[in-house]
């Protein structure tokens, strides 16, 4: 079997929490174990304070786990030995776009922050120049090469970040919650970006999300729930169990909803079904009597 | 709020926008020199000409460098005065009681102003109406790089205005959007006394610290994650070569300077007291 | 009858610079009082410089903005008493906050109003719990808050001035779906228990079908349609061309109507949905008996 890309083994987190009255120890993460292999598209979905930032953090070692073993492409990450030049050449595999996209340009030129990683890797600046303009043309950013930042739309600084992160050429990128900020084209521009980066570069990427619609498109979602994971599988899969996932305070999206509803007032409708066109299929099916 | 200016830049295409930034900062720190060689009315008349030949080489309209010289407008007047009624010499022009004008004394008073405009129309021109604010970082990076050796946190200092100049717009926004919310709230910041006017800035400026701590946290995540580790082997995108050309404007400043010593030697004429 | 009356309304923003956007345009309308109504269009439709006109943050170039038939602008010196009377929650309100305890920060707007102590308490307690946020928590520090109850203590932070019309201006963004439920749910409950005049603007069609009594579209700085839910969604085409997202299940309607099935027009939630198919498939067997 060949050998997984991120293996997260009974992992744990414990924070100190102030209730107001003392401090208390919680759990973010509590015993998560996940394999996540080479090319995969895999969303984890949870409301806010499940934990699935932490993971996030957890594995891009911005946190250390209290107990339990990560390992990036066989290597243990957790090894409190590791040199500073085993840490960055993680960082530089595994690559992080976070949730606000203003806290996270560096520079006042676009080009320039999409080069900061670069620069810091020591590329010579040739190459640099290549990796810029060829992250920017990946997230269609190119004509925005010398504009600043700060007159952008959420979308188009959320796909600088992207870039930024494209240009040290990661295997792996994580969104945490990177759509959670932005207006509903922004959302599009941002999945358009991270899908396309998935399929045509072989990006491993691992999308931490509450919106239903976009975890409907990964390869697999993982449901996390007070620090555990509660449902592993195809979206289809995930996505048949309404009312678990109801109780963890997530939804599903409108037509699987709908499908749902359907087949409980005594349609023939057997499958499963997360987007719009399979299930106006599946409706059409079901009428023709 | 979006397009607040900050900074004095002035976009423009000009030979003075074009030139090396590196090259720029030397040129200032060499006119400045410049100013203080001229002795005689021929070294100032030259100087006075070199900065009208420097505004127009930056293509800045004239009204934007007089909106420059405004705030140092009162130091101007109160020096010139001071001179023209204080400098004692051969000429007398007027005698009224106990004043007494020399044509020494109008001629300082001009010399002064002359040199003030210059340092000012001087550093704008060469610096800060054309080049940018982020330009002006790197390259002050790269001047001060010498200093690196006996450890002098040169990038660091840079690194902190490129962050800063990125921030400001951001900062102004959210200084904006918290005023309206309290504003929504029934706050007044335009009346009342001194006291409540202070008192009524509390509900925005704790607001804005709490915000930029949030966001410098995440900055430096965010930074971290991008492999970033101080100054230590970084490499650059933009690395600017110098040309032939560039050394050019360098040549004429010190063939400048050299003129001024000479006037002041052998052209007769009034001398700066 | 209608509280808030917006005639022949211009606004610029950064006028007279180089800059200038004309941000809304012959803005003519009458909401409704005692109602929720929606505002919708995308970002940089002028939606939410729309809202500021409505208590003065902003002022008009041209045009009168009228509460109670009273032009809010005849005694600008006065232009406060209004700020009362509309009480404007902003987009990601939590940043307002900045006293030391929950409770002096919801009083900070009565306390403005110079209103006596005991009833500044009365209304901080009456508006916690109508943003739902436990009275235990009216003694912490705002700081020490999640992200949810922070945004239900800015929100009481307005509802405290018992204003006579509560705009809101995305009031669910960033939420998970428990959050975004809940507080609209608040919402609701406030605006059915005190029958008060509630305005929302959102980009989010599916929330917005469900909360709203009638819509206002916003498109270029334009009003582009106004009405009910049913008769906007009904435009569903019009609305996409706008650059809006429509609800999934207009969606699949529309998918539906294509494949030659009648489908009436306006369907934009599950239970219509599920309601209409029921009545389509018993008309479809008894046309086959």
């Amino acid at each position: 079997m060949e050998e997984a890309f991120i293996k997260i083994e009974n992992v744990s987190y414990m924070y100190e929490e102030n209730d107001g009255f003392a401090k208390i120890d919680r759990y973010a993460v509590k015993n998560v174990s996940l394999e996540i292999k080479e090319g995969e598209f895999v969303a984890v979905l949870g409301h806010n304070g499940s934990g699935k930032s932490t993971l996030a953090k957890l594995i891009n070692m911005i946190y250390t786990p209290t107990s339990g073993k990560i390992y990036i492409k066989g290597r243990d990450i957790t090894d409190e030995n590791m040199s500073d030049e085993d840490i960055m050449g993680l960082r530089k595999t595994v690559g992080m776009v976070f949730q606000n996209p203003d806290n996270q340009l560096v520079a006042t030129i676009v080009e320039d922050d999409v080069a900061f990683g670069p620069e810091n890797l020591g590329i010579p600046s040739e190459e640099i120049r290549k990796r810029v303009d060829d992250a920017l043309a990946d997230v269609g950013m190119t004509k925005y090469a010398n504009h600043e930042p700060h007159r952008l739309s959420g979308g188009q600084k959320q796909r600088i970040a992207i870039a930024g992160i494209i240009a040290m050429l990661p295997e792996c990128i994580i969104f945490d919650e990177s759509t959670a900020m932005l207006d509903p084209v922004g959302r599009k521009e941002v999945m358009e970006s991270i899908i396309k980066l998935n399929r045509e570069k072989n990006i491993t990427v691992l999308m931490i999300t509450h919106y239903m619609e976009e975890a409907a498109l990964a390869d697999r979602v993982v449901v996390i729930d007070d620090g555990r994971i509660i449902s592993d599988g195809k979206p289809i899969e995930v996505f048949k169990k309404e009312k678990e996932l109801r109780d963890c305070g997530l939804s599903v999206p409108q037509c699987t909803e709908l499908v749902h509803c359907l087949s409980e007032n005594g349609f023939d409708i057997k499958g499963e079904c997360v987007d719009v066109v399979s299930c106006a299929n599946m409706i059409f099916e079901a009428l023709n009597l | 709020m979006k397009n607040i200016a900050f900074g004095q830049y002035y976009p423009a295409r000009s030979p003075l926008h074009r030139l090396d930034p590196r090259v720029k900062i030397i040129l200032t720190i060499l006119y400045i020199v410049c100013s203080f060689l001229c002795k005689n009315v021929w070294s100032f008349a030259l100087l006075a000409i070199s900065s009208i030949m420097l505004i127009i080489l930056g293509r800045v309209p004239f009204k934007i460098i007089l909106g420059g010289l405004r705030p140092v407008l009162i130091v101007l007047i109160f020096t010139s005065i001071i001179n023209v009624f204080w400098t004692k010499g051969e000429i007398l022009l007027l005698e009224w009681r106990f004043i007494h004008i020399y044509l020494e004394g109008i001629f300082s008073a001009i010399f002064i102003i002359v040199r003030i405009s210059s340092l000012i129309i001087g550093t704008g021109m060469l610096l800060t109406y054309t080049t940018t604010p982020i330009a002006l970082t790197d390259a002050l990076e790269d001047v001060l790089s010498p200093l690196k050796k006996v450890k002098v946190p040169v990038h660091d200092f840079a690194m902190m205005m490129t962050i800063a100049l990125r921030f400001i717009p951001t900062l102004v926004e959210e200084t904006d959007k918290i005023m309206t919310a309290q504003k929504a709230r029934g706050a007044d910041f335009s009346n009342g006394n001194i006291i409540d006017r202070v008192k009524a800035l509390i509900p925005i400026i704790i607001p804005l610290f709490v915000s930029a701590f949030s966001r410098a946290g995440d900055l430096a995540t965010a930074m971290e994650c991008r492999c970033y580790q101080g100054g230590e082997g970084r490499t650059r995108l933009h690395v600017r070569h110098m040309r032939f050309k560039d050394f050019i404007p360098l040549v004429l400043i010190v063939v400048f300077g050299t003129g001024l010593v000479l006037l002041n030697i052998f052209a007769p004429g009034f001398t700066m007291s | 009858m209608s509280r808030i009356e917006l005639i022949d309304i211009e606004y610029y923003h950064g006028k007279d610079t180089p800059y200038e956007i004309h941000a809304l345009k012959n803005i003519n309308i009458a909401i409704p009082e005692g109602q929720i109504t929606g505002i919708i269009g995308h970002t940089g439709s002028g939606k939410s410089t729309l809202v500021q006109l409505f208590n003065g943050i902003l002022k008009s170039h041209s045009g009168k903005v009228m509460i109670d038939s009273e032009d809010i602008w005849q005694k600008p010196k006065q232009i406060k008493r209004f700020r009362y009377k509309v009480g404007l929650v902003m987009q990601y309100p939590e940043y307002q906050l900045f006293e030391d305890t929950v409770y002096k920060d919801i009083a900070y707007g009565p306390k403005n109003m110079g209103l006596s102590e005991e009833e500044i308490d009365n209304r901080v307690r009456e508006a916690a719990a109508f943003a739902g946020l436990d009275a235990e928590l009216l003694e912490r520090s705002p700081f020490d808050l999640s992200g949810g109850q922070k945004r239900r203590a800015a929100i009481a932070g307005i509802i405290a001035m018992r204003p006579d019309v509560l705009v809101l201006d995305e009031p669910a963004a960033g939420l998970d779906p428990r959050g975004r439920d809940s507080i609209f749910n608040n919402i609701r409950e406030y605006q059915k228990t005190l029958n008060t005049t509630v305005i929302i603007v959102s980009h989010s069609m599916e929330d917005m079908a469900r909360l709203c009594d009638s819509l206002i579209v916003m498109h270029d700085g334009e009003i582009a349609m106004t009405g009910s839910c049913d008769e906007v969604f009904s435009k569903a085409d019009e609305l996409v061309k706008m650059g809006l997202d429509i609800p999934q299940i207009t969606k699949v309607m529309q998918l539906l109507s294509e494949k030659g099935i009648d489908v009436p027009k306006g369907i934009y939630t599950v239970e219509q949905a599920v309601e209409f198919l029921k009545s389509l498939r018993k008309s479809k067997k008894e046309a086959l008996q």
